[in-house]
């Protein structure tokens, strides 16, 4: 389910019913993949550099941790 | 709502195709149809997934951090950053609802399939960590409680895995959620024991108004307290929890309203709640217990000592509920994220055999923190603490991938986030990035004699 923006529309009006749950709530809505989203080289770098800064903090801090038993 | 067209096929016939995931959700759903137009009955029958995130959190290591901090610092600095942390986590927790009820999937699924399995599984290695160094915590909690009635460590194990099973036998979300509300009712108890010390309500009125005094005292051991302080309000388990308890609920865009109020709701009555910890711990200043002081049966010991009876008997019952609503919660928060990675389904309204990695992650995680608190020499109280640490620590990950699901707007159209909550967000993802660095680059400075 990917949602295609249209401002003259309110977005209630999009959802189809089935008795009283949503089409895309069905587990079989569900279970279909939604497409992958695109993903800038910038925000990759932020990304993988804020994935390393927790690692490295959390390394120091189990290291802490272990040193102090 | 719209009933399913009669003059289609059956094959054609939305209706025809539901599975016993969604009749059961369907049930639930057309209730709250019906009960548009009556506020209240409304609000009940949504309320849930924000109100158990937040009380959830309120867990043994948060309340053993709240009260550590009132007992070596009194009532002063801390007393209104618990509020603030609290408004930073209906912040990051209404995003994960809206996100869950926009998109009817879990945090888990969305980041495997619109950022690719690695990211996916990077999240939920974090989570998965953490919720078991944090599930020891818990079984921490309902240890030291049943210690001050002179019951032993494999009640308490036993306990907590028993309720698991309790709770999960259903194979209704309703009925897991409204039995989880019903313990963390009892969260309350920490507000009695505040009352029941009689707190001067002129240095608690002064605290919240001036921020102070500051605490005194090594720099560290007031980093390690901002820290877990943080990491007891905002952890990457609640941000799993809420969006797929939300997805699981079957919240919708027309829900937003009252998802908000369970947010708020729970974050409210959860600080205050937060602050009876502080205010009962402030009893024991000048105690000499210091953050490492309180092992054995703790604080309802020397709480029963310095208050009474009553306090140390509230104290100890609190003790216990604090960390048997985090056991169902954040055993659920790892069965959702790890079955949502693994592309399976999860949700309470499936049965064990439609859900079997959902429901056997959910048991395996309380039953491994379970044997860990039997093991003789575990520095418990200490893991209960880091645990808070670690979490902090590991959130600015997590809390990145919610903003960019909240912000990706061929996901949430309208819901996407405003300039505010990105303001507010982002600002929150960097004060939580600051204090977890602080005290992980402090710390080990310190232990490899870097800083005196």
């Amino acid at each position: 389910m990917v949602r295609h923006v249209d401002p003259q529309q309110p977005d209630e009006c999009e959802e189809e019913m089935v008795l009283s749950l949503e089409r895309d709530q069905l587990a079989n809505d569900r279970r279909h993949p939604l497409p992958p989203a695109y993903i800038g080289p910038r925000a990759h770098v932020a990304l993988w550099t804020l994935r390393i800064f927790v690692l490295i903090v959390g390394a120091m801090v189990i290291y802490t941790f272990c040193a102090q038993l | 709502m719209s009933a399913a067209r009669p003059d289609l096929t059956e094959q054609d016939n939305p209706a025809s195709q539901l599975t016993s995931e969604d009749v059961v959700r369907e049930h639930d759903r057309s209730r709250v149809q019906q009960a548009r137009g009556r506020r209240w009955y409304l609000l009940w029958l949504l309320a849930g997934p924000g109100i158990l995130a937040m009380l959830g959190e309120n867990d043994g290591p948060s309340m053993i951090s709240y009260t550590a901090t009132g007992a070596i610092y009194g009532i002063g600095f801390f007393l209104p950053f618990i509020v603030l942390t609290f408004v930073m986590a209906i912040v990051c927790q209404e995003m994960c609802m809206r996100v869950g009820a926009v998109t009817h999937r879990g945090y888990g699924q969305l980041v495997l399939e619109r950022y690719g399995p690695s990211w996916a599984w990077l999240a939920a290695g974090d989570l998965l960590f953490t919720n078991l160094v944090t599930l020891i915590g818990e079984f921490v909690a309902i240890r030291v409680g049943l210690t001050y009635f002179h019951i032993g460590a494999g009640v308490a194990a036993l306990l907590g895995v028993v309720l698991v099973l309790f709770t999960l036998s259903g194979g209704r979300y309703w009925r897991w959620e409204r039995i989880a509300l019903g313990l963390a009712l009892f969260n309350g108890l920490f507000l009695a024991a505040a009352i029941l010390v009689k707190p001067d309500l002129g240095h608690i009125g002064h605290a919240f108004t001036t921020f102070s005094p500051l605490p005194q005292g090594s720099f560290n051991e007031i980093l390690l307290l901002l820290a877990s302080t943080i990491g007891a309000t905002v952890t990457p388990w609640m941000v799993f929890f809420q969006q797929s308890a939300s997805a699981d609920k079957g919240l919708t865009p027309s829900d937003l309203r009252q998802g908000r109020q369970d947010t708020v709701i729970g974050g409210v009555v959860a600080a205050i709640f937060g602050c009876g910890a502080l205010v009962a711990g402030a009893a024991l200043l000048g105690h000499g217990g210091g953050v490492n002081g309180f092992a054995g049966a703790g604080f309802p010991a020397a709480l029963g000592q310095k208050a009474g009876g009553t306090v140390g008997t509230l104290f100890a019952l609190g003790m216990i509920e604090a960390g048997a609503v985090a056991i169902l919660t954040i055993s659920a928060s790892t069965g959702y994220a790890i079955s949502e990675c693994m592309g399976r389904s999860s949700s309470f309204n499936l049965t064990f055999r439609e859900a079997a990695p959902f429901y056997s992650v959910n048991i395996l995680v309380a039953a491994i923190a379970a044997v860990v608190i039997l093991i003789p020499g575990v520095p418990l109280l200490s893991i209960a603490l880091n645990a808070n640490v670690l979490a902090t620590v590991l959130l600015p990950f997590t809390l990145a991938f919610v903003v960019m699901l909240a912000n990706d707007r061929q996901l949430m159209g309208r819901w996407a986030n405003n300039l505010r909550t990105n303001v507010l967000a982002v600002a929150i993802v960097a004060l939580v990035c600051v204090c977890g660095a602080a005290y992980g680059i402090d710390s080990f400075l310190l232990q490899i004699h870097v800083l005196s």
